[in-house]
Parts: C-alpha cells; sequence; structure tokens
C-alpha cells in the first residue's frame, strides 16, 4: 500500500468544455480558494512552523551530534524539553536537525520527481502512438516494482559510493534513491493531462500557425496542466519524508550520528520500555509533517478546481 | 433510525461480538501437568543443522540439541570428552608424535552405549563417514586442522586412528567444538553432500532432544529422546525455539513469562533485567569478541604490501597515540553499561594469557607523541596537519576515515561516535562511516572494503573461536595473509620475527607454545597493527526457574541442555 | 479494443523481461556479497571463499549468471569440483522451467523456503484487507452521504491522520500500550500476544490465532482504512452528484435504492481497480508488521535476504512481486475500460 496512483490518473471523465481553463483560475482566485480550506490553512502553518524550527536549528545551544555521557537517557526537563537520547545529546536539537534533512529529502525527491516524470508523462501523453506504449511500459515496469523492497537494495547501493557530491550519507543520495521511484505517478498524471488538452481547439490553432511540437507542449499545455501536477508534488512530499523515515528506521536511510526523524525512531526502539518519549517525539514528528502537508494537498486540490468545489456542494 | 444505519450498526455489532466470542473462548488448554517445557527465543530462523556450513550461531544452538560430538568445550575452556570415552594425550598414549618424520597419530576410543534415535549404535564409521562429507572437495567445507590431516583409520567399531602430516596443536577439538557434530552414517545421504543433505533440516538424533516439528521462520519443537545415553537426563520434556526479531519484544516475553531464555543479551538487556526477580542474566566467564581498531598501513585503495604507506597511520607513534587518546574505561561504562572487559592484548584469555601492562589512557602523553611525530596543528582550527612528519607531505591535514558496521546495534554506534570525538580532542579528524557488513568483509571481488584496502580505520569485533589462537594470528597477523582474499591481515602488516614465531608455534610442546606466543604479545604490543580496547558481554538471560544454563562464550548457552532443570 | 487488449497482452511479455533484467542488475551490482554472512565469524578463510563462490556460481561473468539463472544449466557443462574442467552438467533448470534456484543462506531450493511463508503473508494480508473493506465501505459511504456533517468532519479527520502515522510506530506503540502497559486486570497477563500466529504448544482455537491477528491487522490496517475511506468518500460523491442519479431519484425509487444499486456501484468502480493495484501487496507483505510482530512471512524473508545478500531469494521475491503487480495493473486498466463505458482507447 505504499503508493497508489491517484484518481486522476485515469482519463478524466469531464468534457472537453470542462476541461478548457474557466474564468476562475488565476492565482489570485487559486489563492482566495486555498485560503478559505481550513485544514489547508492550519496545515500550512504547521509546516511553516517546522520549517521555520529546522532552519533557525543552528539556535540552539546544543550541539546535535556532541555526547554528554551524565545525562543520558533523561527525561523531558526545562533544560531538555524532550529529554535526552542515550549519549546524552538533546532531543529537542536532534528533532529540528532531523527536521532539516527530513524535509529537505521531501523537497529534492518532488523535484526529482517533477523532473523526470514531466517530460516522459508529456512526451507520452503527446506524440501517442508507439512512443506512448514504449514509455508507459517502462514506467509500468518501474510501478511493478515493490517499492520498500527495491529501496532497501538501492539504498545499500548508494550507501557505499564515494563519488564528489554524491557520498554515502548524503540527502542527496537518499533523495534520488527514493526518487527514483517516485516520478512514475507524475509521469501518469502529465499524461492523462496531455492527452486530453492536445484534442482542445486551441491546440490544433497553434499547431496550424505552425508552432513547433516543444513549444507547444512547453507554452501552450504544460501551464494547463499545472494543477493536478501542483497537488500531486505537494502530497509526494509527504509520501518522501515518510518513505525516508522508513528506510532509515530499518538502518538504510541516513546513518547515525546525523540524525533524521526515522533513525531517531530506530535508536529508541531499544529503549521503548523505560524511555518511551525517545520514540514519542521522533513519531509524532513525521505525523505532524505528513498531516499538514497531506491537508496542504487536499486544499490545493480545491483551490485548482472550482468545479470540485461546486460539485461538493452538489449545485453542479 | 433509517434502514441504511440500521444495516451498518448491525454489521458492527455482529463483527464486535464474533471477536467477543473469540476471545471469550480463548480458554488455551493448559499442557498435561507432568510435561515440563522451555521455551527459548531467537532474532532469526536458524538456517538449518549444520553449524559447520551456516555458521549462523543459531544452527549451531539447535544443533547442540539434537547432535553430539567427539568432545565439547565448557564455559571454562576446558575440553570434555562427549562421545569420545576419554581425551587421547601424549601420557595415555592417544598421542604418538613420530620425530623424524613430523608426523602425529592420534587414537580415539569412543564411548560405548551410546545410540541413535532409531536403536543403532553411534561407531567409529560415523566419524569415518562425517570426515569423508566434510572434506568431499564438491561440497568445500574446510575444517581446521583439515589441511594437516592426511587420512582417518577405523580400527574397530569404537576406535579411530587419525594420522596428521605435522603437528596440529589443536587435535582434541578436531572433531568438537560448536561446529562439528557426528552424523549418522546409515541415515545422512552421502549423494545429496554434506552442504545440501536432508541431514540439514531433519537429523537423526542421538542427543538429549529430537527434532518433532519445524515450522520455518516461526519455531521448532523438540521432545525428549528416550535412548539419550545419559540416564536420567534431560529433565525437561520439551524445548521450543521460537523466532522474535524484535528484541524489545524478546526481553517483554522475557519478563512476562512466555519465555524462557533470551540468548545473546546486549548490554541494554542486562541492565533493563536487573533487579527482576524472576529473570537470572548468565555471564560467560571469557568473550570471543574484542572491539579493536585495525588500521590500514597502506595508503588508502592500495594493496600493494611495498606500496605506499598510509600518509597516517602508519607511524606507529600515530597508532600509540590513538590509543592513549581513547578513554576505554567510559566507553564500557556509559555505552556498556559497565558490562565489559578492558582487552589490549589477544592473549588475554587462558590458557594463553600473557603480562603486558595495560596502556594507560593519556590525553596528553597523546598528544605529546602526536607532536613529536611531526603532526602539529599550526592554523589553530583544532586538526593538525603534518610539519615534519615522516609519512605525508608537508601540510597534509590529519584526516581520515573511521568506520564501522551497523548490525551490532546501537551500542557500537554509540562507542563508534565516542571513539571519534576522542580523537577529535587530540587533534584528529575523523569522518564516521557505517557500512554493512556484508559489504566491509565481502572479498575483493565483490567489492569488500577491506579487502581492497578502501579504508582508514575499522572499527568492530572480532576474536577466535575455541581455545586456540595460532590460526587465527595466522590469518590476520601472518606475511602472507595480507595478499587480498588470501586471508584477513587487512592492514597490510609484515613482520618477519613475528612469521617466524608463528611456524614455532606449531608444537605440542605447551611450554615452549605459551613462550612464544608471549613474545609474539611483545612484538604485537611494539608495533600495533591492530589496536585491541575491550570486550563486550557475552551473555544469555533465563528465566529464573531455569537451572543449569552456563553462558559460554566458546558455544551457544545449549551446549549443556541436558544438564537443564526447571526448580518448580 | 480488442486490438488494444492485445497489444497490453504482448508488451507483457518485453515488460517482464525487462523487469527481470533490471532485478538482476540491482541485486548483483549492489557492493558487497553474500559470503561475509556465510560465516559466524567476521571472514570466510580464503579457501573456502573460493569454493563457495564456485559452489554459488558467482564465479561466472554476469550475463552468463543472468543467463544460468533464467534458463538453467543443465544443457552445458559446468566445473563442480573446482579442479578447471568442465566435467559434469549442471543441475539448475532456471525461472522459466520453475527453478528459482538455491537459497545461499539454507541451501534449499528458493520456492520452498518462500513457498514456507507465503501463506503466512497471505493469511495476514487478506484478514487485514477484508478488515478494511467493512470498515472503509461503510465510513465512506457516510460520510459522503451525510457531508458536512459532524459524522463526515470527524471521518475526514481520522483519515487524514490515518494517513499520516508512520506505520513502524504505530506498531511500537501498540505493542507499548497493549502488551508492555495494559494488563487483563483479572489474569495480570499483557491482553494481547507480542507477536506469531498462535500459542505454541497449546491446542488449536480460533480465539486464540483471532487474538494473535488483532495487534499486527491493526497496525497495517489504520493506513489502509484512512485511504480507502476517503477515496470512497469522494468516489461516491462525485457518483452521487451526477444527473443520471437525480433522475433515479426523480423517478421515485426509495433512497436506499438509489444508494446501492446505482450509486455505491458506480463508486466502487475505481475502488475495485485501486484493489486490483493493492493484490500484489499482498504477497510481499507489509515488511514492518511481519518485523516487529514477528510474524513469519514473506517480508521478513526479504529482509534477511537483503542484509545477507541471499541473490537468488532476493531475486525470485523481487519478480514474483513485479510481476504480479504488472499483470495485476495491465487487469486493472483492462476492467476499468470494460466497466465504464465512457473510456475508450484507440
Amino acid at each position: 500500500m505504499d503508493r497508489m496512483p491517484p484518481e486522476d490518473s485515469r482519463p478524466p471523465n469531464r468534457s472537453a468544455a470542462d476541461a478548457l481553463r474557466p474564468a476562475g483560475s488565476t492565482a489570485s482566485n487559486v489563492w482566495g480558494r486555498f485560503r478559505h480550506h481550513p485544514g489547508a490553512v492550519a496545515g500550512a502553518i504547521v509546516l511553516g512552523l517546522l520549517v521555520l524550527s529546522s532552519s533557525l536549528a543552528f539556535l540552539s545551544p546544543y550541539d546535535p551530534e556532541a555526547s554528554e555521557i551524565d545525562v543520558r537517557l533523561a527525561a523531558p526537563s526545562l533544560e531538555h524539553p524532550t529529554g535526552t537520547d542515550a549519549l546524552g545529546r538533546d532531543l529537542l536539537t536532534r528533532l529540528v536537525y532531523g527536521g532539516r534533512i527530513s524535509l529537505s529529502v521531501g523537497i529534492m525527491v518532488v523535484i526529482i520527481a517533477l523532473v523526470v516524470g514531466i517530460p516522459i508523462g508529456a512526451v507520452a501523453g503527446y506524440f501517442g502512438g508507439w512512443v506512448d506504449d514504449v514509455l508507459m511500459r517502462i514506467t509500468d515496469a518501474a510501478l511493478s516494482l515493490p517499492a520498500l523492497l527495491v529501496l532497501i537494495l538501492l539504498s545499500a547501493f548508494l550507501r557505499e559510493l564515494d563519488l564528489p557530491i554524491l557520498h554515502s550519507n548524503s540527502v542527496l543520495t537518499i533523495a534520488l534513491v527514493i526518487g527514483s521511484l517516485s516520478w512514475m505517478t507524475v509521469a501518469r498524471l502529465v499524461r492523462a493531462s496531455y492527452l486530453t488538452i492536445r484534442e482542445l481547439e486551441f491546440i490544433t490553432a497553434a499547431r496550424c500557425l505552425g508552432a513547433p511540437n516543444l513549444r507547444i507542449m512547453v507554452r501552450h499545455i504544460l501551464p494547463n496542466a499545472v494543477g493536478p501536477i501542483i497537488v500531486e508534488a505537494t502530497l509526494e512530499v509527504g509520501y518522501a519524508i515518510m518513505e525516508e523515515s522508513g528506510l532509515s528506521f530499518l538502518g538504510f536511510g541516513i546513518q547515525p550520528p546525523t540524525p533524521s526523524w526515522g533513525n531517531l525512531l530506530s535508536d529508541a526502539q531499544e529503549h521503548l520500555t523505560l524511555h518511551p518519549w525517545l520514540a514519542i517525539f521522533p513519531g509524532l514528528m513525521i505525523f505532524l509533517a505528513i498531516i499538514s502537508v497531506n491537508y496542504i494537498g487536499d486544499g490545493m486540490r480545491d483551490a485548482f478546481d472550482p468545479y470540485r468545489v461546486l460539485k461538493k456542494v452538489g449545485e453542479v | 433510525m433509517n434502514p441504511r444505519r440500521l444495516r451498518f450498526t448491525g454489521h458492527v455489532i455482529l463483527a464486535l461480538s464474533v471477536m467477543a466470542v473469540g476471545l471469550a473462548g480463548c480458554q488455551t488448554a493448559p499442557p498435561p501437568k507432568e510435561e515440563t517445557a522451555v521455551v527459548i527465543t531467537v532474532p532469526t530462523d536458524p538456517p538449518s543443522f549444520n553449524g559447520l556450513v551456516t555458521d549462523a550461531g543459531f544452527d549451531s544452538l539447535i544443533m547442540e540439541l539434537v547432535l553430539l560430538s567427539v568432545t565439547d568445550v565448557n564455559a571454562d575452556g576446558d575440553i570434555f570428552p562427549e562421545l569420545a570415552a576419554e581425551l587421547p594425550t601424549v601420557e595415555n598414549g592417544g598421542v604418538v608424535y613420530n620425530e623424524e618424520t613430523g608426523a602425529m597419530d592420534v587414537t580415539w576410543r569412543l564411548r560405548q552405549g551410546v545410540q541413535w534415535a532409531d536403536g543403532k549404535p553411534v561407531t567409529a564409521n560415523d566419524v569415518l563417514f562425517t570426515w569423508e562429507a566434510i572434506s568431499d572437495p564438491e561440497g568445500g567445507i574446510w575444517l581446521q586442522g583439515s589441511d594437516y590431516i592426511d587420512s582417518i583409520e577405523v580400527m574397530d567399531d569404537y576406535t579411530f586412528a587419525v594420522h596428521y602430516t605435522s603437528v596440529f596443536p589443536g587435535y582434541l577439538t578436531q572433531f568438537g567444538g560448536d561446529q562439528v557434530v557426528i552424523w549418522p552414517a546409515h541415515y545422512c545421504d552421502a549423494s545429496q553432500g554434506f552442504v545440501a543433505w536432508d541431514c540439514n533440516r531433519a537429523p537423526l538424533s542421538d542427543g538429549p532432544y529430537m527434532l518433532d516439528e519445524w515450522q520455518a521462520g516461526d519455531h521448532l519443537t523438540f521432545v525428549r529422546n528416550p535412548r539419550y545415553y545419559e540416564s536420567g537426563k534431560p529433565a525437561i520434556d520439551r524445548i521450543v525455539v521460537r523466532v522474535v526479531p524484535d528484541p524489545t519484544v524478546r526481553l517483554a516475553m522475557l519478563t512476562g513469562g512466555d519465555a524462557d531464555v533470551d540468548v545473546w543479551l546486549p548490554e541494554s538487556g542486562v541492565n533493563q533485567l536487573k533487579g527482576n526477580p524472576d529473570v537470572v542474566v548468565s555471564i560467560a566467564p571469557t568473550s570471543r569478541w574484542v572491539f579493536r581498531l585495525f588500521s590500514n598501513l597502506v595508503v588508502r585503495g592500495s594493496t600493494d604490501l611495498a606500496g605506499t604507506p598510509h600518509p597516517v597511520l602508519s607511524d606507529v607513534r600515530v597508532r600509540r597515540a590513538l590509543r592513549l587518546a581513547i578513554d576505554v574505561d567510559t566507553i564500557m561504562q556509559e555505552v556498556f553499561l559497565g558490562y565489559g572487559r578492558a582487552v589490549w592484548t589477544e592473549f588475554f584469555r587462558p590458557p594463553y594469557v600473557c603480562d603486558i601492562p595495560r596502556p594507560a589512557y593519556d590525553p596528553q602523553a597523546a598528544a605529546a607523541l602526536l607532536d613529536d611525530a611531526g603532526w602539529t596543528d599550526t592554523d589553530g582550527d583544532g586538526v593538525r596537519e603534518c610539519h615534519g612528519c615522516q609519512t605525508a607531505e608537508e601540510g597534509y591535514l590529519m584526516s581520515f576515515e573511521l568506520a564501522t558496521y551497523g548490525e551490532y546495534g546501537p551500542e557500537l554506534e554509540l562507542a563508534h561516535q565516542l571513539i571519534g570525538e576522542m580523537l577529535e580532542k587530540v587533534g584528529m579528524q575523523t569522518e564516521l562511516r557505517v557500512l554493512e557488513g556484508s559489504v566491509m568483509w565481502a572479498d575483493a571481488a565483490s567489492g569488500g572494503t577491506e579487502q581492497n584496502g578502501d579504508f582508514d580505520l575499522d572499527l568492530y569485533d572480532d576474536g577466535y573461536p575455541g581455545l586456540d589462537p595460532t590460526d587465527h594470528l595466522y590469518f590476520y597477523y601472518y606475511s602472507a595473509s595480507a595478499e587480498p582474499d588470501a586471508g584477513f591481515n587487512v592492514g597490510r602488516w609484515v613482520n618477519e620475527e613475528f612469521d617466524a614465531l608463528l611456524d614455532e608455534a606449531y608444537t605440542l610442546d605447551e611450554d615452549h607454545r605459551k613462550e612464544v606466543f608471549c613474545q609474539m604479545a611483545d612484538i604485537l604490543e611494539a608495533e600495533l597493527p591492530q589496536i585491541l580496547l575491550f570486550s563486550a558481554i557475552n551473555a544469555d538471560a533465563h528465566s529464573a526457574r531455569l537451572q543449569g544454563i552456563q553462558s559460554s562464550a566458546n558455544d551457544m548457552a545449549t551446549w549443556n541442555v541436558a544438564d537443564w532443570t526447571l526448580s518448580e | 479494443m480488442g486490438s488494444y487488449l492485445l497489444r497490453r497482452l504482448l508488451q507483457l511479455i518485453p515488460l517482464l523481461f525487462l523487469l527481470s533484467i533490471a532485478i538482476f542488475a540491482l541485486v548483483n551490482l549492489a557492493p558487497g556479497g553474500p559470503l561475509a554472512s556465510l560465516g559466524g565469524s567476521r571472514h570466510v578463510n580464503p579457501q573456502r571463499a573460493e569454493q563457495l563462490r564456485r559452489q554459488l556460481g558467482l564465479d561466472q561473468p554476469l550475463p552468463l549468471q543472468y543467463i544460468y539463472w533464467l534458463v538453467g544449466n543443465d544443457w552445458t557443462r559446468v566445473d563442480a569440483d573446482g579442479d578447471g574442467v568442465d566435467e559434469s552438467y549442471g543441475t539448475r533448470r532456471g525461472v522459466l522451467r520453475g527453478d528459482f534456484g538455491i537459497s545461499f543462506r539454507t541451501r534449499r531450493p528458493v520456492l520452498t523456503e518462500i513457498m514456507e511463508r507465503l501463506p503466512n503473508t497471505i493469511y495476514l494480508m487478506v484478514v487485514t484487507l477484508f478488515v478494511v473493506a467493512i470498515i472503509a465501505v461503510p465510513i465512506g459511504v457516510l460520510s459522503a452521504v451525510k457531508q458536512y456533517s459532524l459524522f463526515d468532519l470527524i471521518a475526514t479527520t481520522l483519515s487524514f491522520a490515518g494517513q499520516a502515522i508512520p506505520e513502524f510506530w504505530l506498531g511500537l506503540i501498540l505493542i507499548l500500550i497493549f502488551y508492555v502497559w495494559l494488563r487483563n486486570p483479572v489474569t495480570g497477563e499483557p491482553l494481547f500476544p507480542a507477536g506469531g500466529m498462535y500459542t505454541l504448544g497449546s491446542a488449536f482455537s480460533v480465539g486464540d490465532w483471532i487474538k494473535h491477528l488483532i495487534l499486527p491487522v491493526a497496525m497495517g490496517a489504520v493506513g489502509w482504512v484512512a485511504w480507502y475511506s476517503r477515496f470512497l468518500r469522494a468516489g461516491m460523491l462525485d457518483v452521487i452528484h451526477q444527473d443520471y442519479i437525480r433522475t433515479a431519484r426523480a423517478k421515485g425509487l426509495t433512497e436506499r435504492k438509489v444508494l446501492y444499486r446505482h450509486a455505491l456501484r458506480n463508486a466502487l468502480i475505481p475502488l475495485v481497480t485501486i484493489l486490483a493495484l493493492d493484490l500484489p501487496y499482498i504477497f510481499a507483505g507489509s515488511l514492518y508488521v511481519e518485523l516487529i510482530f514477528s510474524w513469519p512471512g514473506m517480508g521478513r524473508l526479504y529482509y534477511q535476504a537483503a542484509t545477507q545478500r541471499d541473490y537468488p531469494l532476493l531475486m525470485a521475491v523481487l519478480i514474483i512481486a513485479a510481476a504480479t503487480t504488472a499483470v495485476c495493473n495491465l487487469l486493472a486498466d483492462l476492467a476499468y475500460a470494460v466497466l465504464d463505458p465512457r473510456i475508450r482507447y484507440d
């Protein structure tokens, strides 16, 4: 159940007229609709706080990796609001540093997924025919691989690398690993949009006017397809954070002493019965990050598709 | 209430009532009063009954329940006869050494009256059969001592002789210890091969227990062997080995009474069980595994013995400074909760104990030594550079990678980080790295980091099984072992005097051996190709009602399962 | 339509080949090898290592290893005893003939190892799926019908929460609460067992098996229920506001008939396709559940094999899971096309 294609990956069952950009889809309208979605706003606030605290991590008086043996495994207190870990390191500091890692992995994975998925989906959807078949079969192959199982092997592989930018414990490496199996949904989504939009009259018009394919794909179709892409991208962040935590929990992701929410959870396993706070807080962080991202994604979904909102109310 | 909601509620009520009935009905039938059972929890599925083939530890655990060897080793390191009637020695004529040819003959007499579970007797033929199966070249099994064995001769049903081409000091455990047992000649199918025969999953038993059922990945059940040769033993009717991967759950099962034995307990587990009246922790008198630092004496990435020396670690003064800078007591106290033992020489386990003075923890002395060696910090960034050092260019940063493996668990990770910090305090810059064991120790062709020379300083636990360090010393320190995949002298240390002494150690003269070993200890102390730090605990935890169990560094805790009793 | 079906079926073959090559490359190119784990000591004796490499077939060049894996080596001679001469025929028949090789760890056929664990995984997953269905469908439907009611609000919030909870964290918390902390007030024993499928040594009892199912199923079901109920709600909402539903109501059909016979049936279509895509998950199992609750299933087998680089086992699990998923994907696409007459493929 790690990954399921969203509903929109099947050909949309709207008529061509519906697919046209309705008047209310400019940026300000989108933002306006987003603002009225309470969950999304709350999610944005929570996520904003997480991002803020992670960027300000350097303000902490504690060093996230230096040990202080005398205060190991201390319960939450004034000096250490979330307690200390087995080496006496302040857990809160490690949580916010870990947030830096987990959140950056999330963003990087999304970037990779977009960079790989959009071109593939666009080409497949626009050109159709055997190009579409080949690209979609490749996408199917990648989708057929059981994600977690393959990620375990991939991360073992990349962990031992020692290249100039890609070394073993870097965020980029883990992001590449997770990203390599995250682009497929985006590709399918983009393909579905391109399949529909290319049939519209203004595209035919552009072609008649002699516009080259690349220009049509990028300048004409892409801006119209942006809605679902942004929604999916937002949700991908949550998915990436979950995968990274899971991998680190299993011991295949970010390695200690670098903190990541997942490996903090893994370190906490041993002390679960006597010092449960070590497990509660990292898990809570993961939960908060993902739930806010999901609410934001839901808000985006509503914001980009006003018809969706109207349908909900039953007026269309 | 509209019908739809009614139906929904109905579904919920139905589901809940089914669950309630099920829970209420789960009065599990209590086992019959007379039958006693002991549950052992293990973290992973034992791969087979053959410790020599799969060598995972848990195979030996179940092997000891059903099969016997010629001799075995107890927790204090004493060898005792199992299938043998007595131990052959030079004095009782069991061992004959031919001075001219250098050959050695050991004659064994087997105990009479030991039976297989089908009633047939255990004879010397079974020993020969086992030997032939092990030494079959297609099987590819290497047994310690097999390089020296010329032949095995069966004299009669209960006597056999082993003909060695040269002295093999470990002859007493030739067919014993924690890996080798004797297999039934009339039952196991030699054509299937020692490695893959069905016996490895379903053996015929001559030991205290017989296999009753094996549900892969979940559990194994053993029942008492009525034909076991020691009358009145074993005392416990049934042994269950359960696979429970999560250590927290294993511990909870032990304290909750659902399990009786939890093997290979880490220090944190020992600590958690302190003061618990229902659980006893059995600690082995010695430990095989010693944490140590392996220095790569050759420049990283090269496997050439005569190649460029390592810019930082090839200077013995640097290695001595490393040792001075590490506070072993603090690590043992804080990370291993006081349960470790400082170890600084290979020769610390009886009967080969050499008197090397314990190294001090002295960071100032370390700093002074580094200054002497030409490593000083002139730019004030806390990291030393080479100024007049003998092994690197001027200005070379004193930086290297300190690697360890992840599968041990959090204690090693913490120790790893602590050691990195201690080295930083004396001006060395360490980059910490955690690898998978299967990458660190793989052979050169598979990308093994050590065999490819792709490391600077490695930290992990290692040690020799059994009593005899000779083979261990050969593979880790002998010059020939420095070739990639020829041994494990991964630091590529070469010392001819040491080589010569090791050659001399292949003798039956125990006193001479001890002398030679201690001379080797001096060399190792002077050159420090490996820096030994401490040994971790070897402990198994068991319920208080289980008596007679003794944790051993030489075998799994089931080595004396026939002697276990229940006190309730 | 027929030509599309034929095309997709034919494309399945190169797809599977592509998958097998990708998986083979992935497994074998990962650094480290199985030899390091085949010994309890840190290092394998060098002579033994060489013999092992030969036995396990690792001394052959990679492309040849792939071919032997695929079609076996009983049609060619190999060197079995290490003397450098290829004298005996190989014993492997290859994946295409159903021989997935021998596990490096236990030296038993890989299929045997898998078949011992597979039923346990399927058992757990099917029960979980069943529980998910009976909880998620009513919640989803009710949420849609009673849109914006308190029930809907709570259900939606809970489903957002359920999707955000890390599964592995949930499992640890469940053990903490139900095995370590809460105790049966009468006997003082833990409320639920901490793992395994049944209590060993006791007579078979349905109640015992159910007790052992509760926590693992709960851990696996939470995320699934959260996702499916939301999915169903969205699908149901989509459908409810369609014109044909209005028509059905206008025709005088009872609300119940409208909901069940028309709305739910159509709303279930996307759910069915999602279910088809989740089916392979039933085989691969949930790794986290099996690790935390000591469930003797496929996921744990794979995890163990991954750390020990048991190549044949890894490849078998991956290729079976991938092939099953590919086929299910195809079936889902086709089912969708068949069920929804508005979809047309050219």
